[in-house]
């Protein structure tokens, strides 16, 4: 791995993050209330983005490295997590656009893994948190976004 | 998916065949009478527009190598059933040729088609190589390719790319409306096909040696998760039962085994598992990225890329994991490793500062030569002959097609596909 100084860049993709997720259909029946988790997700993630700082953090090129900003948004968002044991995240993790497709992807999931085991270390249940990898398949590279699943 | 079955019966004509080597240089004069018909009446007309379709695909699949050039074929020099297994030498080395390929097309009473072929040398005036098929009437496209790759390989010496197949990613929309499936298609582009919906994210097809099933990456479970379909049935299956993300993976030349990536916590290593299952077998341990293996031919080396020494690079090991050594030192980055047929060279995707190219290396570390320019090319896979080189090429929009270029260092062409396509995977010949 290159153990480059990563240029690090404060998150403020908060509006992004709902965007590019699709909640499942709610089917509202007469007799059981819904889970409230559920029905507030929206709720649930603009009051995570607003107090961790971001959803997002990013690495340097080549890097799976954690700066000091990216430590700094990860232990507002363990915060929050800690707050709300009833709310599961998923962290994906991105390459960079230069790589070839299965280095991206090893790439993604590392970067996933740095941030999911910061969220774990500042106590966050680790069944909490799963990770995946997007490598290059989708905009976003150089980055892990931290994506609240219910 | 059609099971396709040639049933391989001996037809009779004296003589030892052997392959040789021209020893030319340049392309060898290959003439190509039309297939004719030992039948007779409304029955024989239709086997010699069989024969004649065949001819053409033929002819069609040998101008596609460097290696033979072939004399057009022309419909009205009727090729009787005697000159099959007795054809006359001289006139066709007046021609201009060096070499004949020539066959039969029969009906049999149970519906289905005697479909021989022989390969002839002029200079020498004798056989080099015959081969019969029974097959369904359907299947003449894939009997014409076999003929063509008994032809290419008595002259060459080389398995022909005749009867192979090509999987890809068939890519349409942008962004993150992008939609990936797996399409699969006959090497000459016929018999195009999608073997996954389109409603989940696929990457990397990697065919079987002989095309009878595929590994590729899948979404489905949220993760990236290696899976296996068999193409006759379309039956599917995890590649491994561990709940972790597994990718890049390959058969082995056998197809007895598959190697492939699968993370342990931000740690990549190389695995290895029996191809119809078990448990998988760790064969590197360093920290960081180590990926996209692929087996030597005899089975019993890997190349793989390993980010281990501080960039990407290549490194060789023996099968069991042993021995590990880095085999690349140029400038640059090297991955996506992938071993040609003839164990002669690897061919390999550099990533340089202005993007990334395709390139080879002997497995030794040395004779690295850039095959293309770039600027973003990328996931190269060897056709079954070693001489040509199947890879995506990226435009400057972001569009990627398929690509092929020879290794004499020709330009490379542009191969047909119905959409945008990416991770090109071409198989070895089939039975």
């Amino acid at each position: 791995m290159r153990r480059l100084l990563p240029t690090l860049v404060l998150a403020v993709a908060a509006s992004s993050a709902t965007a590019q997720f699709r909640l499942p259909t709610i089917i509202p029946l007469s007799r059981a209330p819904q889970q409230p988790v559920l029905q507030g997700i929206d709720a649930l993630r603009e009051d995570f983005a607003a107090q961790s700082g971001g959803t997002t953090v990013y690495f340097g090129i080549g890097s799976v490295i954690l700066g000091a900003p990216a430590r700094a948004v990860l232990a507002a968002q363990a915060a929050w997590l800690r707050r709300h044991p009833e709310v599961v995240v998923r962290i994906e993790g991105y390459g960079d656009s230069g790589d070839t497709r299965d280095h991206a992807l090893a790439v993604g999931a590392s970067r996933a893994e740095e941030a999911r085991s910061f969220l774990v270390l500042m106590g966050v249940p680790s069944p909490q948190v799963s990770i995946t990898t997007l490598g290059k398949e989708r905009p976003g590279l150089g980055r892990a976004v931290t994506i609240l699943v219910r | 998916m059609k099971r396709f079955s040639l049933t391989l019966i001996s037809i009779g004509i004296a003589g030892a065949a052997h392959a040789q080597q021209p020893g030319t240089p340049s392309a060898t004069v290959i003439a190509v009478p039309p297939l004719t018909s030992p039948d007779s009446g409304n029955r024989g007309n239709e086997m010699l527009a069989v024969g004649w379709d065949a001819t053409q695909l033929i002819v069609a699949d040998l101008q596609q190598t460097a290696e033979l050039m072939p004399l057009k074929p022309n419909r009205d020099d009727y090729y009787s059933y005697p000159e099959v297994t007795a054809p006359t030498f001289s006139k066709w080395r007046a021609a201009g040729a060096k070499a004949l390929v020539t066959g039969f097309v029969q009906s049999r009473p149970d519906g289905r088609l005697t479909f021989g072929c022989y390969v002839y040398d002029l200079d020498k005036g004798r056989n080099l190589a015959r081969k019969g098929f029974v097959i369904a009437p359907s299947d003449w496209r894939r009997a014409a390719h076999k003929c063509s790759g008994l032809a290419y390989t008595a002259i060459t010496g080389a398995p022909g790319i005749f009867d192979t197949r090509i999987a890809y990613v068939a890519e349409t929309g942008i962004g993150e409306a992008r939609i990936k499936r797996i399409a699969l298609m006959d090497s000459d582009g016929s018999n195009h096909r999608y073997v996954t919906p389109g409603d989940t994210m696929v990457l990397t097809p990697r065919l079987a040696p002989k095309a009878t099933e595929l590994a590729y990456v899948s979404y489905a479970g949220g993760e990236p998760n290696v899976r296996i379909v068999t193409l006759s049935s379309g039956q599917e299956r995890p590649l491994i039962l561990a709940d972790a993300i597994s990718f890049a993976p390959r058969y082995a030349p056998d197809g007895s085994r598959i190697v492939f990536s699968m993370m342990q916590g931000s740690n990549c290593d190389i695995y290895v598992v029996g191809a119809s299952g078990g448990l998988p077998q760790r064969l590197t341990t360093s920290p960081g990225v180590d990926t996209d293996p692929s087996f030597s031919p005899d089975g019993s080396k890997i190349v793989f890329e390993s980010d281990r020494s501080g960039s990407q690079q290549l490194y060789v090991m023996n099968a069991d994991g042993s021995g590990q050594r880095r085999i690349s030192f140029g400038g640059g980055w090297y991955a996506a490793p992938e071993w040609s047929p003839d164990g002669q060279w690897i061919v390999f995707t550099q990533r340089y500062a202005g993007g990334r190219r395709i390139g080879i290396i002997k497995p030794d570390g040395t004779g690295e030569k850039q095959l293309t320019t770039g600027p973003w090319d990328e996931s190269p896979s060897w056709a079954a002959s070693s001489r040509e080189i199947l890879f995506q090429r990226t435009d400057a929009s972001g569009r990627s097609g398929l690509y092929r270029i020879a290794l004499d260092g020709s330009e490379p062409r542009r191969v047909n596909i119905p959409q945008d396509g990416s991770d090109p995977d071409w198989s070895g010949v089939m039975d």
